[in-house]
């Protein structure tokens, strides 16, 4: 039995690397349908993008492409987004290299200092590149520059230049916010200890097969039990009223 | 002065036995078979009287109280037995003898179920009621010795009647809704009465004091459709007791019981409530009557570490209990083990969520 319980833990800690591993899996920000940029240029741009997101919280992603397909071209920049990062705050920008069109599409927060005009400016130091790459890589150093002066100093791009806006929450302490506290860990553990308790006892009880029989039913002549007199009667009842918890506000 | 009868073999006069695969008696000397039907239930040649005399040291009074002396016809062999005891054997020649005087005039039992299954089949069922428990200390797999096994007809008083009766339950309903600033939960109480009858056949009550209660119960049910007319040649080969509990101080358990399953099964009738809690129910019995029958129980007793554990099997349905022990450090170490395993999984299954 103790085997057993010991294979079943070492699979539920395979399963969890497994789920865990997957969750960590480096994920793609430059999504190339044109095929303009060679693999090796994706993976270097991709390590940039997720350089930022480490530092920042924010998914910058860059797709160039030849057509939309049959959507429209906001519809597809919002569909690429979703299916390529599941964080809620990023932006993606969307170059049909066919039509010489943009299209952006922006979540979460990362418009605060990822704004109209920062897109702009990156949009046009990707025009002005010779190369796919170097455009693309140009982007990114922007994008880098925005959010290391909006984060750390509080600056927006406006109008070509820096403007002060306020001090910015600390975007480590926001990445903290979207993982489980430790806290949690010896509560689990005790809630898993108390179920384990639970089960393992109740499987040892089948130990003990002795016990007088509680009442006569097994010999119940089939079909004898006559109902003559029935009667629900109301008493009483009681109203409970619990405050509901009041969320509090977000920072 | 006591009477004994030995169902002797028409062909070679050897004790014969009643076997179970055939459901007829045996000589297991000359392998013949005989119907129940086919042998005399008392024959001038088949019952002796016998008259002893002690010698030397008498019994001091009192100390021969529920003891009774046989001999065995076969080789005259004293055979020391108590009271109750209706069937056993020769500790001699091994012969089967059956006390007839145990069975006879008003102690006769109605009916008796003959065991369906043999020796062999208690041995390996106590086998595999033990290989699939869980728990059980290794020392007690290794070193657990059967040291008896035996057929027993266990005495039982059979309760048959009608029940009349009523019960009462108190019985809520629970609501629960919310706005936007409260829970609420209301609780209504309802007092709920059922009356009505039930009728009952054949509640079996260990009527022998030398069966645990729990244990005689726990063997339960037996099919009383196979229950034949008592005739002593079933206890041949096996143990067998009259009973020392008598019908009337068996009855309060039958009631016990019926009472219990009036409450639980009015309680079937009450429906539409979150909790029901019965609170008292009266009842009367009508048109009772009671039977005396003989039922089929393999006793095994083992032991392990000076400590004796007695199993039972249902002689006719092969159904087995009996309480093993358990190995309280493989029992704690087994629920840290799953606990912590339970507990890394919540957790990680709330980074999960939160990842997603």
């Amino acid at each position: 039995m103790t085997k057993k319980i010991f294979a079943a833990l070492v699979a539920v800690i395979i399963c969890l690397s497994v789920a865990i591993s997957a969750s960590a899996y480096t994920q793609e920000y430059v999504i190339d349908y044109a095929d303009k940029l060679s693999s090796s240029e994706i993976e270097e741009l991709n390590l940039f993008a997720e350089k930022l997101e480490t530092a920042y919280g924010v998914a910058v992603l860059f797709c160039i492409t030849e057509s939309t397909g049959d959507v429209s071209a906001d519809e597809f920049a919002e569909e690429t987004y979703g299916d390529y990062t599941d964080n809620k705050n990023g932006i993606i920008i969307v170059h049909d290299d066919w039509n010489k069109t943009y299209c952006v599409f922006t979540s979460g927060n990362a418009g605060e200092y990822l704004t109209d005009a920062a897109v702009d400016s990156m949009k046009d130091a990707y025009d002005l590149n010779e190369s796919y790459y170097g455009g693309i890589y140009a982007c990114y150093d922007l994008a880098m520059e925005y959010l290391e002066n909006g984060y750390t100093g509080g600056y927006v791009y406006n109008d070509d230049e820096f403007v002060y806006a306020g001090e910015a929450d600390d975007p480590k302490t926001e990445n903290e916010k979207d993982g489980v506290s430790i806290i949690w860990l010896p509560v689990s553990l005790l809630i898993g200890l108390l179920v384990g308790f639970l089960i393992i006892n109740s499987i040892a009880s089948k130990n003990k097969s002795v016990k007088m029989q509680e009442n006569a039913t097994v010999y119940t002549r089939p079909g004898s039990m006559n109902i003559t007199g029935s009667a629900d009667n109301f008493l009483y009842k009681n109203l409970d009223r619990t405050e509901k918890p009041k969320q509090t506000e977000k920072k | 002065m006591s009477t004994i009868l030995e169902q002797k073999c028409p062909n070679c006069g050897g004790a014969v036995e009643f076997n179970t695969v055939a459901q007829r008696l045996k000589c297991p000397y000359c392998d013949t078979e005989f119907d129940i039907t086919a042998m005399p239930e008392d024959t001038a040649n088949q019952v002796e009287q016998v008259n002893w005399n002690s010698q030397g040291n008498q019994w001091a009074a009192g100390e021969t109280d529920g003891m009774s002396v046989y001999a065995c016809n076969s080789c005259g062999g004293e055979i020391v037995a108590d009271s109750t005891t209706g069937a056993t054997s020769c500790p001699y020649c091994g012969n089967q003898v059956v006390m007839k005087g145990q069975f006879s005039g008003a102690l006769k039992p109605d009916l008796v179920i003959p065991f369906k299954l043999d020796k062999k089949a208690a041995k390996e069922a106590l086998k595999k009621h033990i290989s699939t428990k869980k728990f059980v200390p290794k020392s007690f797999l290794a070193d657990n010795r059967l040291e008896e096994i035996k057929g027993v007809y266990v005495p039982h008083w059979l309760f048959t009647c009608d029940a009349v009766g009523n019960a009462n339950y108190k019985a809520t309903k629970v609501r629960k809704w919310s706005d936007e600033n409260y829970n609420y939960t209301e609780t209504s109480y309802f007092d709920v009465y059922r009356s009505g009858n039930i009728g009952f056949d054949n509640i079996p009550v260990d009527g022998s004091t030398k069966m645990p209660d729990d244990l005689m119960e726990s063997v339960e049910p037996f099919d009383l459709s196979q229950a034949v007319d008592f005739n002593t040649a079933y206890l041949a080969g096996y143990l067998a007791d009259k009973y020392d509990v008598t019908a009337e101080e068996s009855m309060p358990r039958a009631n016990e019981r019926i009472r219990q399953s009036i409450i639980d099964s009015f309680r079937e009738t009450v429906k539409g409530y979150d909790d029901i809690e019965n609170q008292g129910a009266n009842m009367n019995i009508a048109n009772g009557i009671y039977k005396y029958a003989l039922y089929p129980v393999w006793l095994l007793n083992t032991s392990w570490n000076g400590e004796k554990f007695t199993f039972a099997m249902n002689g006719q349905t092969g159904k087995f209990v009996g309480n093993i022990p358990t190995d309280k450090k493989a029992v704690t170490k087994a629920s840290l083990l799953l606990g912590a395993g339970i507990g890394a999984v919540i957790y990680g299954l709330m980074w999960l969520i939160e990842l997603l």
